[in-house]
């Protein structure tokens, strides 16, 4: 067989997935930048350039930067609580433990969940009257519509959701780390925490560098948890009011498609910022042996 | 060899198939004639050059479901070729939806129109004018109630047929009322009595409240604050009305209650709905729509235990909000004929009064309100009829409604959760109003 005809096999093998990234990713992703310069009428059939007059009104609105701020926040709160508590779980997990199977189950069980039906049980948690969560603490706080509280649930609920996936990714890169490695700390005299401080972690970075930027950007995405649990009359909204929900507002709600573009394309340049800067940082911290 | 012995198995049994089914309808006619009805012999003569088709029939209240699905098996024993499927989709994604299916061109052959809605999609060419049929005299839009045939009207095109109409009801649990001793309300009832009997049913400590103090606009505070003169919009539709001392006046009365504890707070009326509440008999008093009066009869904890009054007078007036339904077709349906068909069955007398006898809404056909109000006869629903003399229209018919509608539930919803003030809350919508209303010109 020739070379041609070698990538006309490999292309062929790749056209699905290659069709479908195309048509369902790059080309609205691209379609949405065009979208921004735009003023649509009638559903999009009518429309009208009129240049960079969205960004410019974009800009001026004190509600996009609010957004933004709550968008970063979860960004914040979110990412280094899902690594933290992955690891763990998966560190835990890779131990030769009683029901160890049982329990990676039970940690991964959140990711097969279907999301609606977890947000209203989250919902009867976070309830401020009858609520398990106030009832477990003796509290009795408003969780989702209480502007102090409402970010920390949805972190909660993200983290809960995100576990599963993660702790997985961690598992595997757990399970690549040599045998023998850990065979000479032992020699050496590096047991417990010594031996995850020094062996574990180093080699597990690779692991832990993709799982970060994956979650960053996930995060950067967050919208159902706010649809699902805070919900459009929650009083709390504009506190945890993300991008992607401030898109879904204008594109589906106010009818104002051009306006939605703007904001997701702000977003795509803030995630391609933001892999960027994780990539530079990457140097400083991932170990490649 | 296995292989081809399976494909020639398929084949045959394709045919089969085929062959049985072309057999069913050879039958299916013979039957007919058979029969000896000489329209129905009519009827399938022509028919043979017909071919069946499915038209869609999409609308959003699912407790008219049933109804809705009588009229079109009613029709389609009249027209067997044309067999109908209705489909629901909720208020809350029903517009999201059509708004993505009408310039993609796959619109339903025939849905419900609002008409804070209608007149997007009728001058984007998107709902099918029936004016030449209107003209024709194969419908008259003469036959509906209160003028209810010129809200599908655009620069003189006619897109719709009316449905029905509705107006707001005051609900009531007469068990609470009898364990208070409080007599039940009335035609003589205002809003001072309302705030008044409301704190005197409430019992917060066991989850009991007097009324549900929600934050709504057609079945909540429009009422409100046309009955204490204020407005929503202006009568030419350039102003937003909800800035008027009257409006705020009224808005802040309601909003008391609240306080009052004669009403749940904003997040339990969140968390449940106050229809959801009253069902269950935790509410004393809501405001309601007629063509929920389906869904408050479905909950067995207050059937036989509740009825309705008109809704409280105001200093002004009884406000009440009047709104009708319309059936309209696509423009780029693929069975024009067939839809028309169905359209003009679904504004016919046939077909209000089998929504009218299944209770599913007031019937917009004149004379036919009667049989509705019947329909249920241990309730009160002749309030409802009653109160439409005085009704204002919905403010819907600007192209700047669906806009403004959409953002006033977000800006009251921190007024109703304490976030801002009642007062800075309606200016807020005004100013948003006014605003929308100028970017729409």
């Amino acid at each position: 067989m020739n070379s041609k005809s070698r990538y006309a096999w490999a292309y062929l093998m790749i056209a699905p997935t290659l069709i479908g990234t195309l048509a369902f990713w790059f080309w609205p992703a691209v379609y949405s930048i065009y979208l921004g310069f735009l003023k649509s009428e009638n559903f999009g059939l009518v429309n009208h350039w009129v240049g960079w007059a969205n960004y410019e009104r974009l800009f001026k609105d004190d509600e996009f930067w609010r957004n933004l701020r709550n968008t970063m926040q979860y960004v914040v709160l979110f990412v280094p609580a899902t690594i933290v508590l992955s690891t763990l779980f998966a560190v835990l997990l890779n131990a030769k433990i009683k029901g160890r199977s049982v329990y990676r189950v039970i940690y991964y069980l959140p990711q097969v969940t279907m999301a609606a039906a977890a947000a209203m049980v989250w919902v009867i948690i976070f309830a401020q009257d009858y609520g398990l969560l106030n009832s477990a603490l003796g509290t009795h706080i408003a969780w989702i519509s209480d502007k102090r509280f409402a970010m920390y649930a949805l972190v909660i609920v993200g983290v809960w959701g995100a576990i599963g996936f993660n702790m997985l990714l961690i598992l595997a890169g757990l399970q690549g780390i040599p045998r023998p490695l850990y065979e000479a700390a032992e020699i050496d005299g590096a047991v417990g925490f010594r031996r995850f401080r020094s062996i574990t972690l180093p080699l597990l970075t690779p692991t832990l560098f993709f799982t970060s930027i994956v979650l960053v950007i996930g995060a950067t995405q967050i919208f159902d948890s706010i649809y699902l649990i805070i919900g459009k009359t929650n009083v709390a909204l504009p506190a945890v009011r993300s991008l992607v929900y401030a898109y879904y507002q204008n594109a589906f709600i106010y009818y104002d498609q051009n306006y939605g573009a703007v904001i997701v394309n702000v977003l795509l340049v803030i995630n391609l910022i933001l892999t960027g800067i994780q990539f530079l940082l990457q140097k400083k911290w991932v170990v490649y042996d | 060899m296995n292989m081809r012995q399976k494909s020639a198995a398929a084949v045959a049994g394709a045919l089969l198939v085929s062959s049985l089914a072309l057999a069913g309808c050879g039958n299916s006619n013979d039957g007919g004639e058979a029969a000896g009805s000489p329209s129905a012999g009519g009827a399938s003569a022509g028919g043979g050059s017909q071919k069946s088709v499915t038209i869609s029939y999409t609308i959003w209240d699912k407790n008219q479901q049933p109804a809705m699905e009588a009229i079109a098996e009613a029709f389609t024993k009249q027209n067997p070729n044309i067999k109908v499927k209705v489909d629901v989709i909720p208020w809350g994604e029903y517009w999201t939806k059509m708004s993505a299916a009408a310039p993609a061109g796959t619109l339903p052959d025939v849905f419900w129109m609002h008409g804070g809605q209608f007149i997007k999609y009728a001058t984007g060419q998107f709902l099918e004018p029936i004016t030449d049929k209107v003209q024709a005299g194969e419908i008259d839009l003469n036959n509906y109630a209160s003028n209810l045939g010129s809200i599908y009207t655009l620069d003189g095109q006619n897109y719709g047929i009316p449905k029905d109409f509705d107006t707001i009801g005051l609900a009531y649990n007469k068990e609470l009322f009898d364990q208070a001793g409080i007599p039940y309300p009335d035609d003589t009832w205002d809003y001072a009595k309302l705030a008044e009997v409301a704190k005197k049913l409430s019992q917060p400590d066991k989850g009991i409240y007097g009324f549900g103090a929600k934050m709504d606009t057609q079945a909540g505070y429009w009422n409100d604050m046309l009955a204490n003169g204020g407005h929503i919009i202006s009568a030419d539709m350039t102003k937003s009305g909800y800035d008027e001392p009257a409006s705020i006046e009224a808005l802040k009365a309601r909003y008391q209650m609240i306080l009052d504890k004669a009403s749940p707070t904003h997040q339990q009326m969140t968390d449940t709905d106050t229809v959801e509440m009253f069902k269950s008999g935790k509410l004393a008093m809501i405001f309601d729509g007629s063509w929920d009066n389906g869904n408050l009869a479905s909950s067995d904890i207050i059937k036989g235990k509740y009825d309705w009054a008109p809704l409280p007078k105001g200093k002004v007036a009884r406000g009440n909000i009047i709104n009708g339904l319309g059936n309209v077709m696509s423009a780029k349906g693929k069975h024009k004929e067939e839809s028309w068909q169905f359209l003009k069955f679904l504004g016919s007398k046939e077909a209000a009064e089998i929504t009218a006898r299944m209770g599913a809404a007031i019937p917009a056909y004149k004379d036919t309100q009667d049989e509705w109000v019947k329909s249920k006869p241990d309730l009160n629903l002749q309030v409802f009829i009653d109160q439409a003399a005085d009704a204002t229209p919905y403010p819907s018919g600007s192209k700047s409604y669906p806009i403004w509608f959409a953002k006033e539930s977000e800006i009251m919803s921190q007024a109703w959760g304490g976030a801002i003030s009642i007062e800075e809350g309606a200016k807020q919508v005004a100013e948003m109003m006014n605003q929308a209303i100028a970017d729409e010109k």
